[in-house]
């Protein structure tokens, strides 16, 4: 049966598909596809999964529908939380962070999986492109079991040999000991998802390695979109694409509103 | 009796508590007419806490030197909020660089008194390089790279919260805003706006709902975080803050200040009272933001 999907939605069934029952699973602001992927594995797989959405413990399960915040800030998702670590407690328990799973973006991302929220532009008092900011992300990626890169975009902007700036440590110099050695207890980047493939990180140097392509994307397409040389193994497949299921799921449990459609 | 009362109003803020240059913290959500004061009061060289619309509004207004900044997205489709990128970009104003971790920390070791509190958040990134003083040093114990991050100590936190007595006795509705303790610990000064003012007895029939106790001055605005939310009493006016930003991506793209400048004036500028700009934003706006 033919079918037709977004790759965000792609991107989204992928993740999902990664996350595990009984684990705690925090989003921050501003990515719809790990808002939808935790929601997606919590319906599909994961009915012990902890939603925590900014400092939002949500209990949703029981929802026919859970749908995805339109904005980190608006105060309605409050709705579905059962606490909400507004007090400034939401980083005073990071020793027990390491079974907690985060996921981030970036404006740049290096073959190591270190990120950068900041800025681009060779003077950080002078910036050709002033960043958000870091956000709550060098703590979080610092501490949390293991984390996600997602992008919106795969290309040489953002895929680049190396960040202007540096928001999050990923594997650092790419020496497998790099988070060891600055005293980094998290478990690190699992993958890059992006609109095109994943990526994993070679065991030996760390640099990011083609995982799986997504179904209808030519290696090339890869290849050329990407600022440093991808490792490509012999044994990488392609994505398996979402099931009929997932999509049913996915468009009529959680994503009603069509924003992973509305991109492209 | 006099010294105990904390309720006042916008005319009887002592002189000395403001002062160009000065420090100044903003809760969340942002007490947005408390921030009306400080662009009516024409504050210019503040180094703001803040983030987000508040922090925008600010800088779009001339009042900032220097923001402590951990993030400044606008809204939908906005991430980064305009008139901050376009001072960043500029060199208008610095960017003391950090992140919410680092924020609390350093907020952290004003309020208990410390020149400095250890963070892990930031080790081998280039935070440190970008902000000196944040300084990386070997824990005493076991030899850890850390960061130092040393005090914030805002000069004046400014805080939005359902209701407070005469005495500054506050109630957040279902608990305080996110860093509205941290800020409120480390400043030296802060100022809570409410959306009512209750009586003592009323706070005294829960004492344990008072979320901040020991403020400098509480004042009545009713409708006050417009266009940001007030938790039980009103929903966040997506559609006035995507307005504004809209406007503001409008002037970093174009250059066009116009608009822009209209706006400020309308809603920041112009209003006398804060009864002046709930009229100019109107009645049945503040209507429709009752119903969820």
């Amino acid at each position: 049966m033919q079918m037709t999907y977004s790759r965000q939605e792609m991107m989204a069934v992928f993740l999902a598909r990664d996350l595990r029952d009984g684990e705690h699973l925090q989003v921050g602001y501003a990515l719809p596809v790990a808002e939808a992927a935790t929601r997606l594995a919590h319906i599909m797989h994961g009915p012990n999964m902890d939603l925590i959405f900014l400092g939002a413990r949500m209990n949703v399960h029981n929802l026919n529908y859970i749908p995805m915040p339109e904005f980190g800030w608006d105060n309605r998702i409050v709705r579905w939380a059962e606490s909400y670590s507004d007090r400034g407690h939401r980083f005073d328990r990071l020793k027990d962070w390491g079974k907690r799973v985060f996921f981030i973006g970036g404006l740049q991302v290096d073959r190591f999986g270190n990120t950068n929220l900041i800025g681009i532009g060779e003077s950080f008092k002078k910036l050709e492109f002033r960043g958000p900011g870091s956000v709550g992300t060098p703590t979080l990626t610092t501490h949390v079991g293991r984390y996600y890169i997602i992008l919106n975009k795969h290309s040489k902007r953002v895929l680049v040999e190396n960040c202007d700036y540096t928001s999050t440590v990923g594997w650092g110099n790419g020496d497998p000991k790099a988070r060891e050695k600055l005293g980094l207890p998290g478990g690190g980047p699992k993958y890059c998802i992006t609109p095109l493939c994943t990526m994993d990180f070679d065991e030996e140097n760390k640099s990011m390695r083609l995982f799986s392509l997504h179904p209808g994307v030519e290696m090339t397409e890869v290849v050329e979109n990407t600022g440093f040389k991808v490792i490509i193994p012999n044994n990488w497949n392609y994505t398996e694409e979402p099931s009929e299921e997932e999509l049913e799921i996915l468009r009529s449990r959680v994503d009603k509103a069509g924003i992973l459609r509305k991109v492209k | 009796m006099k010294e105990r009362l904390k309720k006042t109003g916008l005319e009887s803020i002592p002189k000395d508590w403001l002062w160009d240059g000065m420090t100044i913290a903003i809760g969340e959500p942002a007490p947005m007419a408390l921030v009306r004061q400080i662009i009516v009061g024409n504050l210019k060289n503040l180094t703001v806490i803040a983030s987000g619309y508040a922090l925008d509004i600010l800088i779009a207004s001339g009042c900032v030197k220097k923001t402590i900044s951990y993030l400044a997205a606008g809204g939908v489709g906005v991430p980064v909020a305009p008139s901050f990128r376009k001072a960043a970009e500029s060199g208008e104003i610095e960017v003391w660089e950090c992140e919410e971790g680092i924020l609390t920390s350093g907020l952290e070791a004003a309020g208990k008194g410390l020149p400095f509190m250890p963070c892990r958040g930031g080790v081998g990134t280039s935070l440190p390089e970008i902000n000196e003083d944040l300084k990386i040093f070997k824990d005493p114990f076991k030899g850890e790279t850390l960061l130092a991050v040393p005090a914030i100590r805002p000069d004046l936190t400014l805080i939005h919260a359902a209701v407070s007595d005469a005495y500054g006795n506050v109630q957040h509705c279902q608990g305080p805003g996110w860093l509205d303790l941290f800020l409120c610990r480390a400043a030296e000064r802060t100022i809570v706006q409410v959306e009512s003012i209750i009586s003592n007895e009323e706070v005294r029939a829960n004492p344990w709902a008072t979320t901040l106790a020991d403020v400098d001055a509480v004042m009545c605005f009713k409708w006050g975080a417009h266009p940001l939310y007030s938790r039980g009493e009103y929903i966040q006016d997506s559609t006035f803050i995507n307005e504004y930003f809209a406007i503001g991506t409008k002037a970093y793209k174009t250059g066009d200040k116009e608009a822009l400048e209209k706006f400020l004036s309308t809603y920041y500028r112009n209003p006398h009272s804060h009864a002046d700009y709930l009229e100019v934003v109107g009645l049945k706006r503040f209507l429709g933001l009752r119903e969820y």
